[in-house]
């Protein structure tokens, strides 16, 4: 049995996002607000009522201040409602599109036929809370220096460009298509475009990582709700199906102990959403890539097979804009958007409902029919992602 | 609370599984772990193999040397954990991939920092904390 195209997305709720909270005097919003409000949303835009969930699925993704076991609970607390079916986000920023296909999972076997899917976070606001670093990082990495994520990409991103003579050019070119579809997004936070020549001016943080190469935290929340193919077809909006999934966790191409960090797991989670979707790379209008570093969307660009390894002549003749031969990253990405903690790659799934449904507004692409979101969580020791999912999306079923 | 005058640098936890490896840096010597089930190595260390869940795990010796996988040149302190490191800024992190071992995450020490490239050789020297670790970190060979 498989799931494809068993389900779609019918709601989606996206909070604006911010980064207030953490001076004095400004406003804060909690995650639980965050949470209510995405929720309010998605479920206004499904056409349904919050009674509709009783009995339904809740997915919950565990978030960073939010990890105790019984996160999923807490969720249908905070919103009221009474779950029949309880469902966790445990991969980090690739949360949002595992789920898509354990929920379609949980609506093919009749085990529920409404899912809401639901991340929010609040690290502006809620900074009080102690989050200390524990095991490798702890241990094998604060010790010598490494600055967190930032540090931990540009390894990969110093090898990445060792092996691909990938230069500023590349990068720049990638973040100023990001920008530029920030731009024409109301939803953005960073909307003012920017050149090549302000990516190259931007300050080095963790040499090669400049400033333009990051996304920024931010508070926030998103949503989104499926139904059976059957009820979605009843329902306000257009549905977007999900026609092909894959996740893989813990891949490693190579030893364990010296892992090629220019391959993820989004290779194997991408071949198996293609395999299981039967759609065509040229058929996909609009990639909607996890996109926590400039380099991180390229390499996936390569995973998912749109080009060979280390293509830079690909890089430097594809337009990449909304209007071009491949769009990506047409919201504008985490990096323009902001990342409140593992929400933050929500945006991606949203994003290519909003294109498929033909909602996108400025940044529309013309005559898409499929659309790919993928997701990428925990950067490992000597390595890079431990959690990697991909979904194709499509209009039709 | 009053900001320490000089911010410390984070240092490890010593658990009775990395024991060996910090032993072993105080004693100038670079310990490894080693599956004697399925002979990969496991860094950093764990209490199973991560290939072939086999408990049995034996620690030994290797040679130091190694080369410069990748590497990256810090020049900006974030966030305040690592507040201490500001007055090495700009220094350089580097995976090395060991001759005779797995690859570890360390400093490139006792160069400029723009000497440093992919693939050059680099041999282990042990650096003391003073608050009672060793780091092993790396020099160029
Ligand atoms: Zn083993």
């Amino acid at each position: 049995m498989s799931i494809r195209g068993k389900a779609a997305i019918v709601g989606i709720g996206e909070t604006p996002t911010d980064r207030l909270g953490g001076k004095p005097g400004e406003p804060r919003k909690s995650t639980a607000e965050y949470l209510a409000w995405a929720a309010r949303l998605a479920i206004e835009d499904a056409g349904l009522t919050k009674k509709d969930f009783d009995g339904q699925g809740l997915a919950a993704i565990y978030t960073t201040n939010h990890s105790q076991p019984f996160w999923p609970e807490e969720v249908a607390a905070i919103l009221g409602i009474t779950p029949g079916v309880s469902l966790a986000g445990g991969n980090g920023g690739a949360s949002s599109v595992s789920l898509l296909g354990h929920a379609a999972a949980a609506i093919t076997a009749g085990l529920c036929d409404l899912v809401l899917v639901i991340a929010a976070a609040a690290p502006f606001s809620e900074r009080g809370g102690h989050r200390g670093a524990h095991g490798d990082t702890r241990d094998f990495e604060m010790p010598f220096g490494v600055m967190g994520p930032n540090c931990k990409i540009s390894f990969v991103m110093s090898r990445y460009m060792h092996e691909s003579g990938m230069t500023d050019e590349h990068f720049g070119k990638v973040a100023v298509t990001g920008r530029y579809h920030a731009s024409l997004n109301p939803n953005a936070y960073l909307r003012k475009p920017i050149t090549i020549d302000d990516y190259k001016k931007s300050r080095m943080i963790s040499d090669p990582i400049r400033l333009f190469d990051c996304v920024m935290p931010a508070n926030g929340g998103k949503a989104y709700i499926m139904t059976s193919a059957e009820r979605a077809k009843t329902m306000k909006k257009p549905p977007v199906y999900l026609l092909g999934w894959g996740e893989c966790n813990n891949a490693s191409y190579g030893p364990r102990y010296r892992a090629n960090p220019l391959i993820t797991g989004i290779t194997q989670s991408g071949e198996r959403a293609f395999k299981m979707s039967g759609v065509a790379h040229k058929d996909i209008r609009c990639l909607n890539l996890y996109d926590d570093y400039i380099p991180v969307v390229m390499i996936q660009i390569e995973d998912l097979g749109f080009c060979r390894r280390n293509d830079k002549a690909f890089f430097e003749k594809t337009d990449f804009t909304f209007k071009g031969d491949l769009p990506i990253q047409t919201s504008g990405g985490m990096i323009n958007c902001g990342q409140p903690s593992t929400t933050g790659g929500m945006l991606h799934v949203i994003e290519t409902v909003r294109q498929i449904r033909g909602e996108a507004g400025d940044r529309q692409v013309p005559n898409i029919k499929f659309g790919i979101s993928t997701g990428v969580g925990a950067v490992n020791y000597g390595k890079n992602f431990g959690c990697t999912a991909a979904a194709i999306l499509g209009s039709q079923s | 609370m009053a900001e320490e005058k000089v911010a410390k640098k984070p240092l490890p936890d010593v658990t009775p599984v990395n024991q060996p490896f910090w032993d072993g840096a105080k004693a100038s010597k670079l310990m490894m772990q080693k599956c004697t089930n399925c002979s990969t190595w496991v860094f950093p260390p764990r209490p199973v193999c991560g290939d072939c869940a086999s408990e049995k795990l034996d620690w030994v010796q290797v040679s130091g040397t190694g080369k410069v996988f990748c590497f990256t040149i810090i020049r900006e302190v974030v966030g305040t954990a690592l507040r201490g490191f500001a007055p090495d800024i700009p220094y350089v992190t580097a995976w090395v991939d060991l001759d005779d071992g797995p690859r570890l995450c360390s400093n490139v020490i006792g160069c400029p920092v723009e000497q440093v490239k992919i693939d050059m050789p680099v041999v282990t020297v042990f650096e003391d904390s003073g608050d009672g670790i060793t780091l092993p970190k790396f020099k160029p060979a």
